[in-house]
């Protein structure tokens, strides 16, 4: 069991099932063993039927104590049957369980660079869809065997018991299983319309609510209501032409079996009046005919569940076979350990996201420990990206980032992390409390340090006011705060994990400038005395920092204080005029060293 | 009226509100009474055609083998052809007609809802998320699909199956009837404990699937802040903790089912016994046949399937009663915002009257007393801080919104009273952002006038002068626009955004001005556009640019629900009051030197 996770990379596409299986096998094997108890039960009960049609009622038995035979059998059956279904339906959500966790275990180490491309939509269906294929299928497998194993063992009986009979009440039945396959492929396509159309109604849906404001402002509810009318209809007529799809194999998936039951009647009722056949084993028969129909009808649909959990399991190894680029180093080393520490250099870095987009060439940079700096620059110059190799999102083609002198790579990832704080532009809170998302980074911490790193980030006050202060939960689902007062609850968990280097990457964008001065206060809190890197685009964000350097074509193109560069860098204050948009009108800007206002 | 019946999220119905669900959906169903009735009657030939089988087979035993009458033996055999040929065609046509009035019903459905939806006031789409509407119009109605489409059928076949066994029970024997009458309580008394515990087991499933999903999205989305802050190994550790929890509401839903599969199963192998052993002793009396006996014993192993298919079905038809229940919620709820019967004049002075406006469910008033006359033809400025309430007065002068109290007037006829067509006709509200829909970009000119040919199109176009621009697309004017307008940048979306006005051709144009930039080169061309649909209207704008505000005629400087000032730019920089503390920071924000001349040459003017 403990070669399973090499095998996972197997090139073989069931790979991922059978050593994930390998793990549940004494469950399996115990949920075939109850199927094959269930089988013998459930054989035993026409057998007893017909011994006491013939022995009971047309004997000189007792026919109650036959009834009790076929009663307890009944019991035995009905205890069977439950536990064979619980057995292989736990099994099969455990499979799937395992799976999902490896799936976002991986999903979770693999690089920026992976996720930058995938949609987060395709992974989730990864972990939902494609997993409940999986899982289904997994249903099936001792289902399958005990299934196979009562078709084998009451064919057997029957061809043993009257071969010609046996012979002429099972011809209709290989159709039952025939049409079942048919039916799971032809009805596959169907369904897949139908969703089509239903995804397709479900764009007019969201464009209607999204535009609601254009809808009434041009009063073009009929123009929308006409477009949803046709799509409805759409979905009615390949839903219908499901239907019909249904209506072509359902009914004769069921009757089918009809057929071998009045082969029964007819040739047996003839062999009966001959004397070769007992009526009670007339019955059996009928029964046995009977018992047949489910497991074959079964037998069908696995199939068709076998081969589209193959493709399931296909799309599911492909991001498990997927390495992650970034990852620890070999002989990791350790950040020296002291005060005064955090200083970080930038030597000479080239980076291209894409073969034929160079980022940063050459970009040198050298920050001495407890000192800030703001990065410049215009759309695409590289400074978030900067900021994103510090973290190792994503590795650079060439040149070394250090951070007190050690290269970044021969850092464990955890180490790095630690070390470099980072506050982005877009906030994501999760749904959690306001407290576990301060203490993001050290669940640990106590209710003293979240409080205080929440004071320092200006949050304190308003997070009192919150319907739950503390424990308020934030998040998707959760309470709704505004730009602003997310970022300082952002700056307040990068507070709280207290890094030797902190970078704020145009954390003030989202904010209302109105409000721009609060978190303007807490951030400058935070960077003093830390080694900082500010990037920002307006003016009073800027001058927080000791320094300026200025981005273009990939590298650093001047660096200075604010004032400097506004003094001397045409392309400085063209760059600062055409990011800074004019915002609403606020007054806060004007409490700002940079504007320059008279 | 302000009740949140439209957003319930309770999947929980009592029985009393999913019986009243039912029933309204069954009257909303009445134009396919027939269809259904005729499903039904189709059912009930299938059905009867099943239980005919085992009669058959005891009139074979009875009158051809017991009486060795090979000839009975072939009669028998042709009946039951006859029967099951029968009972296919029937049963293929029963698929086709419940599906043809399940489908129609859900189509009435998704128009009915859609439409009412729609009538609503912007009110409403403020207060319930985009999302939960978009649910109510998909999910909700295709988790009703899966009933439309077999359960329906199954319920009424399983009905019918249960009527019509214990009838041919009765005939073929009452002593043997007493058999299913003593095992069938049992299940059903098992069934509803069965339906009891597994509607509690499904929602919890239902409620543990949708957390799971939503702590493996926001690991997905949020993966990057949690590699930044190497907290992989804690947020697996949490996914997995709700990954358990969903793995055991799936097994405690396996344990509440389990046993009464089991049972099922069981139940009917003892029906069968105790036919056997009762029928064996009325044999022996001579009160029945043996084949009566068998015919029993093979009903009965047919009866209790359908009490299983039955109870399975409850958990279906509950979620799709509690999604009705959210649907209906939706169609009672009135609109708010009525037709008036008064046709607009085409032009005249857009006139606001003492308006103070909350908006609905909130306490306090985002308008305060607000009086303001716009002149025909006049350009008009909003400015203020975020949430003064400039956008809501624009909003409330296209009647987007009715004021909590006071009025607007346009050409002296109260909004209130003016049809709803000649109003969008007069006035014409141009949202910030482009939006657009799927299709071409001619369609989405013609989303302002439906019925417009395309020569008004291509004038419209050609009226913001970005007729020439799209007709150099490969399909002109015809060219799909794609999801969103993904195909077209921000500024032709803008552009097509205000060639729906120029289509529209209103005396009053209502601008909300677009807070983020666009690209230089199309910024120039939007604003050339903005300036000709302006020129000869009466224009209100919500505006966050200097520069358009120097262009307005008048300036409204709105604060905290109320005006403070109103006058020319060089009459409010001359109060040396509100605007011009706005202008100055204003200008402190916008480092770029060109605007600073600009302000003290209109300050000097």
């Amino acid at each position: 069991m403990a070669d399973a996770v090499p095998r996972i990379r197997a090139k073989s596409r069931w790979g991922l099932l059978t050593a994930t299986l390998s793990e549940q096998r004494r469950n399996l094997v115990i949920g075939t063993l109850i199927g094959l108890a269930w089988m013998a039960g459930k054989i035993a009960v026409p057998r007893l039927l017909g011994l006491g049609i013939d022995r009971g009622i047309d004997g000189d038995d007792n026919v109650w104590m036959w009834a009790g035979f076929i009663a307890c059998a009944g019991i035995i059956v009905g205890f069977f049957t439950a536990f064979r279904r619980f057995f292989a339906f736990r099994e099969a959500r455990w499979t799937e369980t395992k799976l999902r966790e490896r799936l976002f275990g991986q999903i979770m180490s693999l690089h920026v660079g992976y996720h930058d491309r995938a949609q987060t939509g395709q992974l989730m269906s990864r972990s939902s869809s494609d997993l409940q294929q999986i899982q289904q299928f997994v249903v099936m497998i001792p289902i399958t065997a005990s299934n196979l194993a009562m078709i084998l063992t009451v064919t057997v009986i029957l061809v043993i018991t009257n071969p010609f009979l046996a012979l002429v009440a099972l011809a209709p039945l290989p159709f039952v299983n025939w049409a079942g396959r048919r039916f799971s492929h032809s009805i596959h396509p169907a369904v897949q319309a139908v969703q089509a159309e239903q995804a397709d109604l479900t764009t007019v849906v969201e464009e209607s609510i999204g535009g609601i404001r254009v809808v009434k402002g041009f009063g073009a509810e009929q123009v929308q209501a006409d477009k949803l009318s046709k799509k409805a209809d759409d979905i009615r007529r390949v839903s219908i032409e499901a239907a019909r799809v249904r209506a072509r194999f359902l009914p004769a998936i069921d009757l089918l079996p009809q057929i071998g039951l009045i082969a029964v009647l007819g040739v047996g009722g003839m062999q009966v009046i001959d004397g070769d056949l007992t009526l009670g084993q007339l019955v059996q028969f009928n029964f046995y005919v009977a018992l047949l129909v489910a497991p074959l009808r079964m037998l069908g649909m696995a199939i068709a569940w076998g081969q589209r959990a193959a493709a399931a399991i296909e799309r599911v190894n492909e991001v498990l076979d997927t390495a992650p680029l970034v990852s620890d180093a070999v002989d990791p080393q350790k950040l020296p350990a002291g005060q005064g520490l955090g200083s970080v250099s930038f030597g000479h870095l080239d980076f291209r996201y894409a073969p034929e987009l160079p980022v940063l060439t050459g970009f040198d940079l050298e920050l001495e420990a407890g000192q800030s700096i703001a990065l410049v620059g215009g759309t695409g110059s590289g400074k978030s990206t900067v900021a994103r190799l510090l973290i190792r999102f994503y590795d650079v083609d060439a040149g070394s980032i250090q951070i007190d002198g050690v290269d970044i790579r021969n850092l464990t990832l955890r180490e790095l992390r630690q070390a470099v704080g980072i506050v982005f532009e877009d906030t994501l809170l999760f749904h959690d409390s306001v407290s576990a998302n301060i203490a993001f980074a050290h669940p640990d911490a106590d209710q003293a340090a979240v409080e205080s790193a929440a004071r320092l980030a200006g949050a304190h006050d308003f997070i009192m006011e919150l319907p739950e202060a503390y424990a308020t939960r934030l998040g998707e689902r959760g309470y709704s705060l505004s730009g602003g007062q997310r970022q300082r609850i952002a700056i307040a968990r990068a507070i709280l994990a207290d890094p030797r280097v902190l970078v704020l990457d145009d954390a003030t964008s989202a904010v209302d400038p109105s409000k721009e001065h609060e978190i303007r206060s807490a951030m400058s809190t935070v960077m003093d005395g830390r080694t900082t890197i500010v990037i920002a685009h307006r003016p009073g964000t800027i001058a927080l920092a000791d320094r300026v350097a200025l981005l273009d074509g990939g590298c650093v193109a001047a660096i200075g204080t604010h004032d400097e560069l506004l003094a001397t860098e045409q392309r400085y204050r063209d760059v600062l005029a055409a990011m800074d948009r004019p915002d609403d009108a606020s007054v806060s800007a004007a409490t700002s060293r940079g504007g320059g206002v008279d | 009226m302000w009740a949140m019946n439209a957003i319930d999220e309770d999947d929980r119905l009592d029985t009393d509100e999913a019986r009243q669900v039912i029933r309204r959906a069954a009257r909303m169903a009445a134009p396919f009474k027939w269809t259904v009735t005729a499903a039904i009657g189709f059912s009930s030939v299938t059905t009867l055609g099943l239980l005919l089988g085992p009669v058959i087979v005891k009139y074979g035993i009875d009158s051809g083998i017991r009486q060795l009458d090979s000839g009975v033996i072939r009669n028998a055999v042709v009946m039951y052809v006859c029967v099951v040929a029968a009972a296919y065609l029937t049963s293929r046509q029963q698929y086709v007609f419940i599906n043809r009035a399940g489908e129609g019903f859900l189509r009435l459905l998704r128009v009915r809802v859609f439409n009412h939806m729609q009538k609503q006031s912007l009110a409403f789409f403020d207060r319930n998320k985009s999302g939960v509407l978009v649910a109510r119009m998909t999910a909700d109605i295709e988790s009703m699909a899966e009933l439309v489409q077999w359960g329906l059928l199954q319920f009424v076949g399983a009905g019918l199956l249960v009527t019509f066994s214990f009838i041919l029970l009765l005939v073929l024997s009452w002593q043997l009837t007493m058999v299913a009458l003593l095992v069938f309580p049992v299940l059903v008394v098992a069934a509803r404990k069965f339906q009891r515990d597994s509607n509690t087991a499904y929602l919890d499933v239902r409620e543990q699937v949708g957390q799971n999903l939503s702590t493996l999205q926001e690991g997905i989305s949020g993966v990057r802040v949690i590699q930044a802050y190497a907290r992989e190994p804690e947020q697996v550790r949490r996914f997995e903790t709700s990954n358990r929890g969903l793995y055991q509401s799936h097994v405690q839903s396996l344990r509440v089912s389990t046993w009464f599969f089991g049972l099922v199963e069981a139940a009917g192998v003892i029906a069968s016994s105790l036919a056997i052993g009762i029928g064996g002793w009325l044999v022996n009396r001579g009160d029945v046949s043996i084949g009566t006996v068998i015919a029993v014993v093979l009903l009965l192993a047919q009866l209790f399937e359908p009490v299983q298919q039955l109870s399975q079905l409850y958990n279906t038809v509950q979620s799709s009663a509690a999604s009705l229940s959210k649907l209906f919620g939706i169609l009672d709820t009135t609109p708010d915002l009525l037709d008036g019967n008064q046709a607009l004049p085409s032009t005249g002075v857009v006139a606001v009257a003492g308006l103070g406006f909350r908006y609905p469910g909130t306490e306090s008033k985002i308008l305060k007393d607000v009086s303001i006359t716009v002149a025909d033809g006049e350009r008009l400025a909003f400015v203020g801080p975020t949430g003064s309430g400039k956008s809501t007065l624009a909003k409330l002068m296209a009647r987007l919104y009715d004021p909590t109290s006071g009025t607007i007037t346009f050409g002296g006829v109260d909004l209130r009273d003016a049809t709803l067509a000649s109003l969008r006709n007069r006035v014409v509200v141009v949202p910030q952002e482009g939006f657009l829909f799927g299709g071409t970009i001619a369609a989405n000119v013609r989303v302002a006038r439906a019925e417009a040919t395309d020569t008004e199109v291509r004038m419209a176009l050609a009226a913001v002068g970005s007729l020439d621009r799209f007709e150099q697309f490969e399909d002109g004017i015809y060219t799909e626009v794609r999801e969103r307008g993904s195909r077209l940048s921000a500024g032709e979306r803008q552009l097509v955004s205000l060639a729906r006005a120029a289509l529209v051709d209103p005396a009053v144009l209502v601008l909300d001005e677009a807070t983020s930039n666009l690209d230089p080169g199309t910024e120039a061309v939007v604003e050339q556009a903005l300036e000709s649909l302006m020129s000869g209207r009466t224009t209100i704008v919500v505006a966050h640019r200097l520069s358009t505000i120097q262009r307005a005629d008048r300036i409204a400087v709105i604060d905290a629900g109320q005006l403070v000032e109103l006058g020319s730019h060089g009459e409010l920089l001359d109060l040396n009051g509100r605007y011009t503390k706005l202008a100055s920071a204003w200008a402190s924000s916008q480092p770029s030197q060109s605007d600073h001349p600009q302000l003290r040459t209109d300050q000097t003017r």
